[in-house]
Formats: structure tokens, C-alpha cells, sequence
């Protein structure tokens, strides 16, 4: 009787930790509504993937908080202009989701031919998925002003 | 200073040539004589029909040029802007630094500064799309913009880095053509050229054909292009209101036009070019100082008259 009574409890347990996790998952693949990238939905763990990647590579410059380098609008002694901060108070979002992929991908120079910035290439050190996942949770935290500006400068231009 | 010129004693031959001087002015045409009521300008606006230009003062014909009126400035004007939507709205930006409006034709004027940096306002702009959205260039300073006409300014952006160094934009002109990221160009000629930057003012860059990264991708021949010459300064531009793609630019080598945006130019008259300004409503009707006189072509650019200047 006793040991019936573990293995049903044991059932229960597992029964709800396995619904857990089902839930979780369910919840990582949620699209995040109002928000895609290159046409695609965004999901909670793009998101998540996202924010782990920006803060390893991403926030020694542009900050922990998107908030940028100090006085990113003066130019550095080398005649770079400084990071610039990603949340709203910056230009990120007048960019489309093409132009910001490949200027991520590719650097500044493959928009503005012979433009010299500090930041770097990062094909090679990204994949083209985690480069969407990095802006996909920029995007994310934006506020609905600026997410629909993008998202109309996005559809102009013809991203999905 | 040498002390010949220090100590400058006439001689007969200086008698003779000052009196050849003289003469000569006394039987000059009118159009030679404008150049003197001509000389101390450094800026042209149109407002509406009304052709203002201005420096060490300021003056204004409705007329075409026939009669010119001098209004009330605060000090030296070296920049002036106006926008088609705010008829009677002049900007001032002023060499000792500073920015003033009037919004009754120049006959009084406001201080607009709050927060704008100190130094000469060496080119001011009126967004083509908002009235109230002034840009000025801050010698050795940078580039700053207003959202309500002028009542409070923050910094917009560093200066354009030109040939290793950053340069001051001499002239500024909001171009009503899209940038592909949700607004418009802003144009700056400086002493080494012509550059932009879009509204969002996220970098300055060159201007380029529309089509050019298009082109690049796909292996294309790349579009035409006849840059403005690259050995002299930029020192006006003027975006045609009506259609934005006009624009003319006022250099040491005359005044030039372009019906691109930009991207081919062309010459339009030879000699010195000092300012130049296009009509609200007609971008075939083109003021512009060149020789240190005031010419009128209402032809975009292929013929000029000289007008007086009292």
C-alpha cells in the first residue's frame, strides 16, 4: 500500500515537472507579439538567447543598458564616433532590420562605403541566427513608438 | 606691414590713378555699381517673393531687386533661413554666435539661443518637412537642431570628418528626399567638399547615388556620378522647395546645379560663387552672389542679369 502510494506520488511529481517543462517550452516558443525580425517571428527565447549574447559581446561598448558610450555624439580623439546607445534615446531604431543585420554582419563599410568605425566585423565571431536573436532583443526593448517607427522603416524597405 | 606702406607718401602717379578712380566710378554702369552694395553680403534667403540678403546688414526686395529695404539686425548676420510653410519667418544665425527669428519679416527680432553652444553660427537650416525644426552649425563646435523653432537646442551631432580632421559645415540644406530610414537628408558643404547626414543624424557620408549599394550587390555597373569639384570649398547650398531634388551650390568656381540630389552636377555660371538661393516656388528661379554681385536667373542657372543692389 505504502510503496503504491510512493510510486503514484512519484507519477504525480513527474507528471507535473514534465508539465513543466512542456510549459517552459511552450513558453520559449511563444512569438513575442508586435515584434519580428527579417519577417519572422520573435520568440521569448530568441529574446533570452539574445540578451546573453549582447551582454558578451555587445555591452562593453554600446553599455549593459543599451545606454551607449558617454557623450556618443562627440567625436573620439581618433575620429571614430563613440558607440551609440540602442535603447531609445539613440538612432538604432530608424534603422531597418536589413540595414542593422548587415551592419552587424558586415560592419558600417558595407552601408556607408569607406565609413571607419571602432566596431567590429562580426561575421566569423556570430551566426547569422544569433546576430537576429542580438537585435531581435534590442528590438524587444524599445518602446511601442519606436518598435512601430522600425517596423515601418523595415516594411519601406522591403523586409519581409 | 612693411614701412613703405606705413609710410605711404602720394606721389603724381598715385595722384593720376586716384583720379582715374574716381572718374571711373562716376561713369560705371548700375550693374558694376551693385558690386559694391553687393560686397558685404554673406547670405540669401527667398521669403516667398521676397529676395532677402544679408551680412554686416541686412536688406529685403520684394521686387526682384528693383527696391531693397534694410531691416534691423542684432549684429552681423552670417546665416539665414526661412521655410515656405512660415511665410514672414526669418532665422538669423550670427556671427558673434546666437540665433534670432523674426516672424514679421526681419522688422523685429527674438533671441532663440537656450542651449545652444557659444560661437559663430556658420550655417542654419529649417527642416523641409517641419518648420519647427531648426539646424545650426556651431563653428568648431558641431551641429545642433531645435525642435521648437528655436526656443531650446541640444547637440545633434559632431562635425563631419573630411580628409582626417573634422570640418565646420559652412552651409546646411534640408533635403526633402527620403533616406530610407524613416526621414530626410541634411546637406553640409564645407571646405573640403560636399557631404550629408541623415535626420536620425547617425553618421555623415558622402553622397551617393540611390541605387549604388543595389549596384554593388548585384555586380552592376555602377550609376553615374559628377561630383562638385573636390579642391574647393562648398560654401552655400540651396535645396528647391518644390522640387527637392534641385539643389545648386554657390563655389569658388561659380555656381553649379544638380537635378539628382546631389549626384551630377553641373556649372551654371563661372567665376567667384559666395551664396545662392532658390525661390519657395519655382526651382528655376535662382538668386546667387557671384563676383561680389547679386545675379537673378530665372532659367535654373542658363542665364543670368545682374541686379543692383542699393
Amino acid at each position: 500500500m505504502r510503496r503504491a502510494a510512493i510510486i503514484g506520488a512519484a507519477i504525480v511529481a513527474l507528471s507535473a515537472a514534465g508539465f513543466a517543462v512542456f510549459a517552459q517550452s511552450e513558453s520559449d516558443e511563444a512569438s513575442v507579439d508586435g515584434l519580428s525580425f527579417l519577417g519572422e517571428p520573435v520568440t521569448t527565447a530568441d529574446i533570452a538567447a539574445g540578451q546573453t549574447l549582447y551582454a558578451e559581446n555587445c555591452a562593453s561598448c554600446h553599455g549593459a543598458k543599451l545606454e551607449g558610450q558617454p557623450d556618443w555624439r562627440r567625436r573620439l580623439d581618433n575620429g571614430h564616433m563613440p558607440a551609440p546607445p540602442h535603447d531609445e534615446t539613440g538612432h538604432t531604431w530608424h534603422h531597418s532590420d536589413r540595414n542593422l543585420f548587415i551592419v552587424t554582419k558586415k560592419g558600417i563599410g558595407a552601408v556607408v562605403p569607406g565609413y571607419e568605425s571602432d566596431m567590429p566585423v562580426f561575421e566569423g565571431l556570430l551566426t547569422d541566427d544569433e546576430i537576429a536573436d542580438v537585435l531581435s532583443y534590442i528590438k524587444s526593448t524599445w518602446p511601442d513608438r519606436e518598435r512601430t517607427f522600425q517596423a515601418e522603416v523595415s516594411a519601406n524597405e522591403g523586409d519581409k | 606691414m612693411t614701412n613703405r606702406t606705413l609710410n605711404f607718401e602720394p606721389d603724381r602717379r598715385h595722384f593720376l590713378a586716384l583720379g582715374m578712380g574716381a572718374a571711373a566710378v562716376l561713369v560705371l554702369p548700375g550693374a558694376v555699381r551693385a558690386a559694391g552694395g553687393a560686397a558685404n553680403i554673406r547670405t540669401l534667403a527667398f521669403d516667398g517673393d521676397t529676395l532677402l540678403i544679408a551680412g554686416a546688414t541686412l536688406r529685403a526686395s520684394p521686387d526682384g531687386g528693383r527696391s531693397w529695404h534694410e531691416r534691423p539686425t542684432l549684429s552681423p548676420v552670417s546665416s539665414i533661413a526661412t521655410h515656405p510653410a512660415r511665410p514672414g519667418r526669418l532665422l538669423a544665425g550670427l556671427a558673434r554666435g546666437g540665433v534670432t527669428v523674426s516672424d514679421d519679416g526681419g522688422t523685429t527680432w527674438t533671441a532663440r539661443s537656450e542651449g545652444l553652444a557659444s560661437g559663430e553660427v556658420t550655417a542654419l537650416a529649417v527642416a523641409a518637412g517641419n518648420p519647427d525644426m531648426l539646424y545650426a552649425a556651431i563653428r568648431g563646435d558641431g551641429l545642433w537642431k531645435s525642435e521648437d523653432a528655436g526656443a531650446t537646442w541640444a547637440l545633434a551631432m559632431d562635425r563631419p570628418w573630411l580628409d582626417a580632421a573634422e570640418r565646420d559645415p559652412l552651409t546646411l540644406a534640408s533635403v526633402d528626399l527620403e533616406t530610407g530610414m524613416g526621414g530626410i537628408w541634411i546637406y553640409a558643404g564645407t571646405e573640403k567638399g560636399l557631404t550629408r547626414v541623415p535626420d536620425c543624424f547617425c553618421r555623415w557620408q558622402e553622397v551617393q547615388p540611390g541605387n549604388a549599394m543595389d549596384a554593388l550587390v548585384t555586380g552592376d555597373a555602377p550609376p553615374a556620378e559628377a561630383p562638385l569639384p573636390t579642391d574647393e570649398p562648398v560654401l552655400s547650398l540651396a535645396s528647391a522647395p518644390s522640387a527637392p531634388s534641385t539643389l545648386y551650390a554657390a563655389l569658388p568656381s561659380g555656381v553649379w546645379a544638380s537635378q539628382d540630389g546631389g549626384v551630377v552636377w553641373t556649372q551654371k555660371a563661372k567665376g567667384q560663387g559666395r551664396a545662392v538661393a532658390v525661390h519657395p516656388r519655382d526651382e528655376n528661379h535662382v538668386a546667387a552672389l557671384l563676383d561680389g554681385t547679386l545675379n537673378l536667373s530665372r532659367d535654373g542657372g542658363a542665364t543670368w542679369a545682374a541686379l543692383a543692389v542699393a
